[in-house]
């Protein structure tokens, strides 16, 4: 006789996942106005500061909680630019929330880019992913950022800026 | 003894014996289709199972119980619920909290079935927006998620509310919280270092789960103070640092012995002491005691603790992120933002000791969920759940 022992099977915990495919807006060819959306991380100033000088095109300034999401006004606010710049996740709490943040933008129609460390990249696009925005514009900065100088911000800014002027297809 | 003698035809026999009767005649009995005659189904093997879940990055690293179909089921019968009802979606990784899902991950827990119902309760409150699961669950910070249990389900189901209430030797204890922390893992994402980045962590997010002692306690218990009935059940989930211990043998009066825990909650480096928000203290009963011995009602205690921990503003700047100027109170910053937003419970055995755990500032609030049934009546027992 054949006899075969079998193990019962288990059942994966996995959860499936609820997110839709969100399209991304893209980015004006004439932008008149960028958003510059600090989260108040040391040292988010810096480098929006360092940016916005950098392209010389007229700014909002916009501000966030760093490990919350931005209140309905904070949103309207920052919808006034024609591209948002959001930074900084350069933690788990604030990676979130740049990526959720600028998830809830791009589902207005309006156009992101986020600034994350590198060392939180990784995180900041699964999660993008996760939210049915696989292609949102994340650009790495190398981490650490808090406590440092502020011209060691300056200089690692300045790394990023050619990236974000690609993206903002502006020379 | 004398052997029994044994009859071939009746009993006695072999099993191989019965299958290969008459098989000659060609009256075959086993099906010639399968590749075997007999399936013997055996239970999964528990280190197995275990290593390969946790090479999954399935589990907290503690062996888990398999959730076989049969197990999974018992739990799904105790949620009065269908197996493919949704309670919530966890946020940020938009996971589907089915109740089947959700029973998957308590039995691995090592949980019974009849704590169902308070898994998927807290599942349901710590997924309501103002809790903040997404950052919660992804920050540097170590926040925890605590369960606190309140009303009659405490005692029903043995809850430990006394001596060592926040440690090991409770089965809900132990389970209840660690069921939602692999709920959070497998359904929320929050694996550490993929979906939860806490620089350290802690111990409390293996499992941080215990019931209020509400017959020790002077002052009326959370639950009730929170809007709901005596004779109702609650989970309340809040977002909490590690607890600290207040050990104060010495103080005689309400006053002294406050004094000393609002000292070691007014530090430099928790949340709270740049973004104040919520305040978890548990008092040891002999503390509660001298404290209600000097008549201060609980509001008076909160609105005391509120008025005087605070931290100097240069030691509240130094925080995770820019001090918002709107805090500062005559060069201070106050722990708490108003006397609700310290919440004070009874628990622990004999000893003169108080826990106190800092929130986690402005970025999430504390949820009571009522244990009701599916009609959204309150449920008087976890036993109201089983499906019929």
């Amino acid at each position: 006789m054949r006899v075969n022992v079998v193990e019962k099977e288990v059942m994966d915990p996995l959860a499936e996942t609820a997110a839709n495919k969100i399209e991304l807006s893209s980015t004006p060819e004439k932008i008149n106005k960028i958003t510059y959306f600090d989260n108040t991380k040391p040292n988010a100033d810096v480098i929006l500061n360092k940016i916005k000088e950098n392209l010389n095109i007229d700014s909002i300034d916009a501000q966030k909680p760093a490990g919350d999401g931005a209140t309905e006004e904070q949103m309207k606010e920052a919808q006034k630019g024609d591209v948002v710049i959001l930074a900084l996740g350069d933690c788990g709490s604030c990676t979130t929330w740049v990526i959720l943040d600028a998830v809830r933008l791009e589902k207005e129609g309006k156009p992101t880019i986020c600034i994350c460390t590198h060392k939180f990249a990784d995180y900041a696009k699964s999660l993008a992913k996760a939210q049915g925005a696989e292609d949102l514009r994340i650009i790495e900065m190398e981490h650490p950022i808090a406590g440092l100088k502020e011209n060691d911000v300056k200089a690692k800014t300045e790394k990023i800026i050619p990236e974000i002027k690609k993206l903002l297809k502006i020379n | 003894m004398k052997k029994p003698e044994t009859n071939k035809d009746t009993c006695g026999c072999s099993i191989e014996d019965l299958l290969n009767e008459n098989i000659e005649k060609e009256e075959k009995r086993l099906c010639e289709v399968s590749k075997n005659d007999i399936e013997v189904f055996i239970e999964p093997d528990a280190e197995k199972i275990s290593y390969e879940f946790y090479m999954k990055k399935q589990t907290d690293g503690l062996p888990v119980i398999p959730p076989t179909g049969e197990r999974v089921r018992k739990f799904i019968e105790f949620s009065g619920l269908e197996k493919d009802d949704l309670i919530a979606v966890l946020p940020p990784r938009s996971g589907k909290a089915t109740v089947e899902k959700i029973a998957i991950n308590s039995v691995m827990a090592g949980c019974i079935p009849q704590f169902m119902p308070l898994i998927q309760h807290s599942i349901k409150a710590i997924s309501k927006e103002k809790f903040n699961l997404p950052g919660v669950n992804a920050t540097t910070h170590p926040v925890a998620i605590c369960t606190i249990l309140n009303g009659p389900v405490t005692n029903e189901i043995g809850i430990n509310t006394g001596t060592g209430c926040l440690g090991p030797g409770n089965i809900a204890n132990s389970t209840i919280g660690r069921a939602i922390r692999l709920c959070l893992m497998n359904i929320s994402g929050a694996i550490p270092g993929i979906g939860d980045h806490a620089t350290l962590a802690s111990p409390s997010k293996y499992s941080f789960c215990f019931g209020e002692a509400e017959k020790e306690t002077p002052w009326e218990p959370l639950h009730v103070e929170r809007g709901f009935n005596l004779n109702d059940s609650t989970v309340t989930l809040m977002a909490l640092d590690s607890p600290h211990n207040v050990n104060d043998h010495r103080s005689k009066t309400a006053e002294d012995l406050l004094d000393t825990i609002i000292h070691t909650a007014s530090v430099a480096g928790c949340n709270n002491s740049h973004v104040p928000g919520e305040m978890l203290i548990i008092m040891g009963p002999e503390h509660a005691k001298t404290i209600a011995d000097d008549e201060w009602s609980k509001e008076y205690v909160k609105e005391y603790f509120h008025k005087n921990a605070v931290v100097p503003v240069e030691l509240g700047d130094r925080g995770g992120r820019k001090l918002d100027k709107k805090w500062i109170r005559d060069g201070e910053i106050p722990i708490t933002r108003n006397p609700a937003d310290v919440t004070l419970m009874v628990a622990g055995g004999p000893g003169r000791h108080t826990m106190i755990c800092h929130g986690f500032g402005t970025s999430s609030e504390s949820v009571t969920e009522l244990i009701k049934l599916a009609d959204g009546s309150a449920a008087s027992s976890v036993l109201d759940f089983k499906n019929k």
